[in-house]
């Protein structure tokens, strides 16, 4: 392998993360070889890491065209929490209370997507909003939380297959899909377009405030996903459900190779960079490390991977200053086709 | 003779007197003995703790000290696990990874419904398990020790009826969707619906955030000058509407009953801000808690020849810690442990 190879390879986050993250597996498995590669243990990280994931792939994408939306969270909890308020209290089916969630879901998607899109308003403003409304909403429809929820509902979260519960499952199907459509189908590649370059894309003739929307509706409806997942598998919702979440994703997804800036980054390195993250965590458990140092494990995770976003980004040509002067122009200036 | 029968009678008193059983170094020895352990102490017994926003101060202060405290006294190893953010689906990771290394006993604080599954896992697998604070239906935990948050809510309720003379606009605030606090919640808005004079003017979400509490105490101020009351359920509900009270000069015009003791809740009412305190007795939950998986583990008291085979466990089921109140009267008290 000639030397460029091996510097591109380098390069690679999906790389480099994916032999982080076996180097780790097998240090914990010699550390700890009765707790750590066990089945049980796996598939518990797996099954922590499934809600999370699927919202990071959501993130990935809008990360990918240089948006982020922080009302994830929130969402999570909403749409958990509407779909059992229907069915705890009109006795809803749990296929028709599961679909009105996922389409107030994606209502709430299409409108972050239609103010920062058509109105122009910053995404940080439009979803910081979006998530305090939410949150509101959830807290109004879920109370103290709501529990005894239909048997058959329960079932979608807590069944196994293969050994594996089934959010897993569903993990691996969203990630298989997106992975196919961001990187075989044109339409999803309007994303690394608008990311890299908003003007050049919609001079190429790329609806970009269209992809735009159609993005946001996407992130909120895998949420909406995920917080009916999530209800399921505790048999509640909560409208305290996935609080702190959206910066966790975003670490998630920066950690897998994401740019700050736009126009990078793969659906395998969201899942990629969850999985990094619940190591960390299972084995800050395996290590009795006080909760205390979570935060701060946390806080050092998302400076390493900015900081070798960075790096990347000097290799690429652009200076740290002009990085962190991009990245804060987290709305792009709007130009006439 | 009569002196010889005197002076016999008069050795038998001291005699009685000086019964070694009462003496200082008779009760010293007695507590030495009850607090070394009778039994044999594996050196890999390790009790963990399971709790959510690991560092919040109130947390830290009374249960964690108090459990590590216990775990020193005991000579056992003991570990502290958790989010650092209210985060229920964190916990039950938490929970779920920790049985996979086989832990003596697991001490979880029961902050949702939600963690039954979790806590139920435990108990299948085998490991002796006592949640604390609050109770958690369905689940199939080994002992409860805490306090009742309906419970919480009436005294505050009681207590706010009795400042503000049965009349007048009282608000509330707190974590809005918490389960303990909506019962919190309930129990307050319970004995205040005896009293039609009392107009409740709103439910409010400080986020147990100071300076949210803070806003909504100043907002509520300036919307209903004539405010008789506010009570306060979080741990930082206090120190906000302490403060803000203060800014405003309406110390002892506006009556204030809220939760816990802190520090800063303990200067309060020693500066005449806050009213009543309810407290709970916070300590008792995680070194009793501790000590009924010790004592679970240890077979301490056993109540038939094996336990187990006959299905139960021979520690108390549940435990109602109960519940202290602080006033002007008796702060000086408390200080004393706080200063």
């Amino acid at each position: 392998m000639n030397r460029d190879k091996i510097t591109r390879l380098l390069q690679d986050r999906v790389f480099t993360l994916s032999v982080t993250i076996a180097i780790l597996f097998i240090v914990c498995s010699i550390i700890w070889p009765a707790t750590f590669p066990t089945f049980d243990n796996i598939s518990l990280v797996l099954l922590n890491l499934s809600i999370e994931s699927i919202v990071a792939v959501g993130m990935m994408l809008l990360l990918i065209s240089g948006m982020f939306d922080l009302s994830v969270g929130s969402v999570v909890a909403f749409a958990g929490s509407i779909a059992a308020y229907l069915m705890y209290w009109y006795g809803m089916y749990v296929s028709v209370a599961i679909l009105v969630g996922l389409g107030l879901a994606g209502l709430i998607g299409l409108i972050n997507g239609f103010f920062v899109a058509k109105v122009g308003i910053n995404p940080l403003i439009q979803t910081l909003a979006m998530m305090g409304i939410v949150r509101g909403l959830a807290l109004m429809v879920a109370g103290a939380g709501i529990q005894n929820l239909p048997e058959a509902f329960n079932a979608i979260g807590q069944s196994k297959l293969l050994g594996l519960q089934t959010p897993v499952w569903f993990m691996i199907i969203v990630v298989a899909i997106f992975s196919l459509l961001v990187s075989r189908t044109v339409f999803f590649r309007q994303y690394y377009y608008i990311g890299g370059n908003e003007k050049a894309a919609r001079l190429s003739g790329i609806r970009v405030e269209r992809v735009k929307i159609i993005g946001f509706v996407l992130i909120s409806l895998l949420a909406g996903l995920a917080g009916i997942l999530l209800a399921s598998r505790l048999g509640a919702a909560l409208a305290t459900s996935g609080r702190g979440m959206e910066l966790r994703v975003i670490t998630a997804v920066i950690l897998g190779g994401a740019s700050l800036l736009g126009g990078q980054g793969k659906i395998i390195g969201a899942l990629l960079g969850t999985i990094f993250m619940g190591l960390v965590s299972n084995i800050m458990i395996l290590a009795r490390v006080s909760g205390y140092w979570q935060e701060i494990v946390l806080g050092l995770i998302l400076i390493l991977a900015v900081a070798v976003d960075v790096l990347a980004q000097r290799r690429a040509g652009t200076t740290p200053r002009e990085y962190v002067k991009r990245a804060s122009e987290v709305t792009p200036p709007k130009v006439e086709a | 003779m009569k002196i010889i029968l005197r002076s016999i009678l008069l050795l038998f008193v001291i005699l009685s007197a000086c019964d070694p059983k009462k003496g200082a170094l008779y009760k010293q020895r007695q507590l030495e003995k009850q607090q070394t352990p009778a039994v044999e102490i594996n050196e890999d017994e390790e009790y963990v703790m399971v709790t959510t926003i690991v560092n919040f101060p109130m947390y830290v202060n009374h249960d964690q000290a108090a459990f590590q405290r216990w775990g020193r006294a005991r000579g056992v190893k003991t570990s502290i696990l958790g989010p650092s953010e209210w985060d229920v689906q964190a916990q039950i990771a938490t929970i779920e990874q920790v049985i996979g290394t086989r832990p003596t006993g697991l001490l979880i604080n029961g902050t949702d419904p939600a963690i039954a599954g979790a806590i139920n896992k435990a108990v299948e697998a085998g490991i002796p398990t006592v949640v604390y604070d609050s109770d958690i239906p369905n689940s199939e935990r080994h002992a409860f020790l805490g306090t009742d948050w309906y419970q919480i809510g009436k005294l505050q309720g009681e207590a706010m009826v009795e400042l503000i003379g049965g009349k007048g606009k009282v608000a509330y605030m707190g974590i809005l969707g918490m389960t303990n606090m909506e019962a919190g919640f309930q129990g307050l808005l319970d004995v205040l619906k005896n009293y039609p004079e009392i107009e409740v003017v709103g439910k409010y979400d400080d986020g147990s955030d100071v300076e949210e509490a803070a806003r909504i105490t100043s907002d509520l101020l300036s919307a209903h000058p004539d405010l008789a009351g506010i009570c306060g359920f979080d741990a930082m509900s206090g120190p906000g509407i302490g403060l803000s009270i203060k800014e405003a000069g309406k110390a002892g015009k506006v009556k204030v009953t809220t939760v816990d003791w802190e520090p800063e809740h303990i200067k309060l009412v020693q500066e005449g801000v806050i009213d009543v305190l309810i407290g709970q007795k916070r300590e008792l939950f995680t070194w009793y808690g501790a000590q009924f998986l010790f004592d679970m583990v240890h077979d301490t008291n056993p109540l038939s020849s094996n336990d187990d085979k006959a299905g139960i466990t021979n520690i108390p089921y549940s435990v109602n810690t109960g519940l202290l109140k602080i006033t002007q009267d008796n702060i000086h008290l408390f200080m004393e442990d706080h200063s």
